[in-house]
């Protein structure tokens, strides 16, 4: 090992320390400690909800609900994984299930998808990408299994799983997610 | 333009997305008072579930409950006579919450005075009393931003019901009550 791999092992380790000591305080019911892991964490359950739900009210909301579930759920946390990959399972999980409980009835009723967004063309722009824009016009459902799979790295099994929908709807709709952006990005 | 351009474009935009966004407002004052809630109803489970008898005397509940009551009642007498008067001396929502807590105050002073010199069941109710206390200071901070916002002052009326309930809970458990 050369001695820049040698640092970066130690601060590696000295946050996994720290990171470790802090989840042991919350975990025994310390809220101060939480408070800590809130600030530590809210940009990433944040920006994870607004993608997921293409509003910002709707994603603080999911992400207040998030930190509400995420104390009496982080005893459940065994330190297999990384914590931050961890809460994005959680993240991901409880923002969907917020969202289905947030739809109208008429929508549950009649399955109708928000396609106001997906029948907009948006202007193909020859220079910049606004790429976060483009994936919060997507509609719910493909806008929801792109965010998944392409930005959080989910498979189709696990999002199929997580969305109660076929693994070959998921396929389907990322599919289509990827021909809308072809589209609005200028490439169709 | 090439397919091949698109998936190349696609992935280089998805590589810049920022991994963290904070949100437009804190949050953190909305799920402190959740959590609190949620503590408060895990204890009153605890108690509900508790395996002692009740008592005779329940007196001091009930000298308890007028005092809520007579708040209660002050406070929508209150709000009822600010709706009546000019809009130009209609109360505002700063005011609103000045009459809660000072009511607050009084009737969470009046109950102490009545239990005091009294053994509390637990140890650390002044502890949990306090957590309140900043549940409140966190919620009329926000009021401060949005002072006619309804959701912030009920749940500004639940912490203060919640100090309440915890004070006499303590010192008058609902075993005890007959």
């Amino acid at each position: 090992m050369t001695e820049y791999s040698n640092v970066v092992a130690a601060k590696h380790k000295f946050a996994t320390d720290e990171e470790r000591q802090l989840l042991l305080a919350v975990k025994n019911g310390n809220r101060q400690a939480y408070h800590q892991l809130y600030h530590q964490y809210i940009g990433q359950v944040y920006a994870l909800c607004y993608r997921l739900t293409a509003d910002r009210s709707l994603a603080e909301d999911a992400a207040q609900e998030v930190f509400i579930q995420l104390w009496r759920k982080i005893g459940d946390y065994s330190e297999q994984s990384k914590f931050s990959t961890w809460l994005h399972t959680v993240t991901s999980n409880i923002t969907i299930s917020y969202i289905r409980k947030q739809r109208g009835w008429v929508q549950r009723m009649f399955n109708i998808e928000d396609s106001s967004a997906a029948n907009h063309i948006a202007e193909p722009s020859a220079g910049e990408v606004d790429i976060e824009k483009y994936v919060t016009r997507l509609p719910e459902r493909a806008r929801i299994v792109f965010v998944l799979h392409a930005i959080e790295g989910y498979r189709h099994e696990d999002i199929a799983q997580m969305t109660n929908m076929a693994v070959g709807s998921s396929k389907a709709q990322f599919h289509r997610a990827k021909k809308l952006l072809e589209e609005w990005m200028g490439y169709a | 333009m090439h397919k091949q351009d698109f998936e190349q474009l696609l992935q280089e935009q998805l590589a810049t997305l920022d991994e963290h966004k904070q949100p437009e407002r804190d949050l953190w004052p909305g799920i402190e008072l959740a959590l609190v809630k949620q503590h408060d109803e895990a204890r009153n489970v605890h108690y509900l579930n508790g395996t002692a008898q009740p008592s005779k005397n329940n007196h001091t509940r009930e000298v308890s409950k007028l005092v809520i009551l007579a708040a209660a009642i002050a406070v929508i007498a209150l709000v009822s006579w600010k709706s009546l008067v000019p809009s130009e001396q209609m109360i505002t929502g700063d005011e609103l919450v000045a009459a809660l807590s000072a009511q607050h105050e009084e009737q969470k002073s009046a109950l102490l005075v009545q239990y005091q010199g009294q053994t509390a069941l637990t140890q650390n109710w002044q502890q949990q009393l306090a957590e309140l206390d900043s549940a409140a200071v966190a919620i009329k901070k926000a009021l401060e931003n949005e002072p006619n916002n309804m959701a912030l002052l009920k749940m500004l009326q639940s912490v203060h019901q919640q100090q309440i309930n915890l004070i006499e809970r303590v010192h008058s458990p609902k075993w005890s009550q007959a």
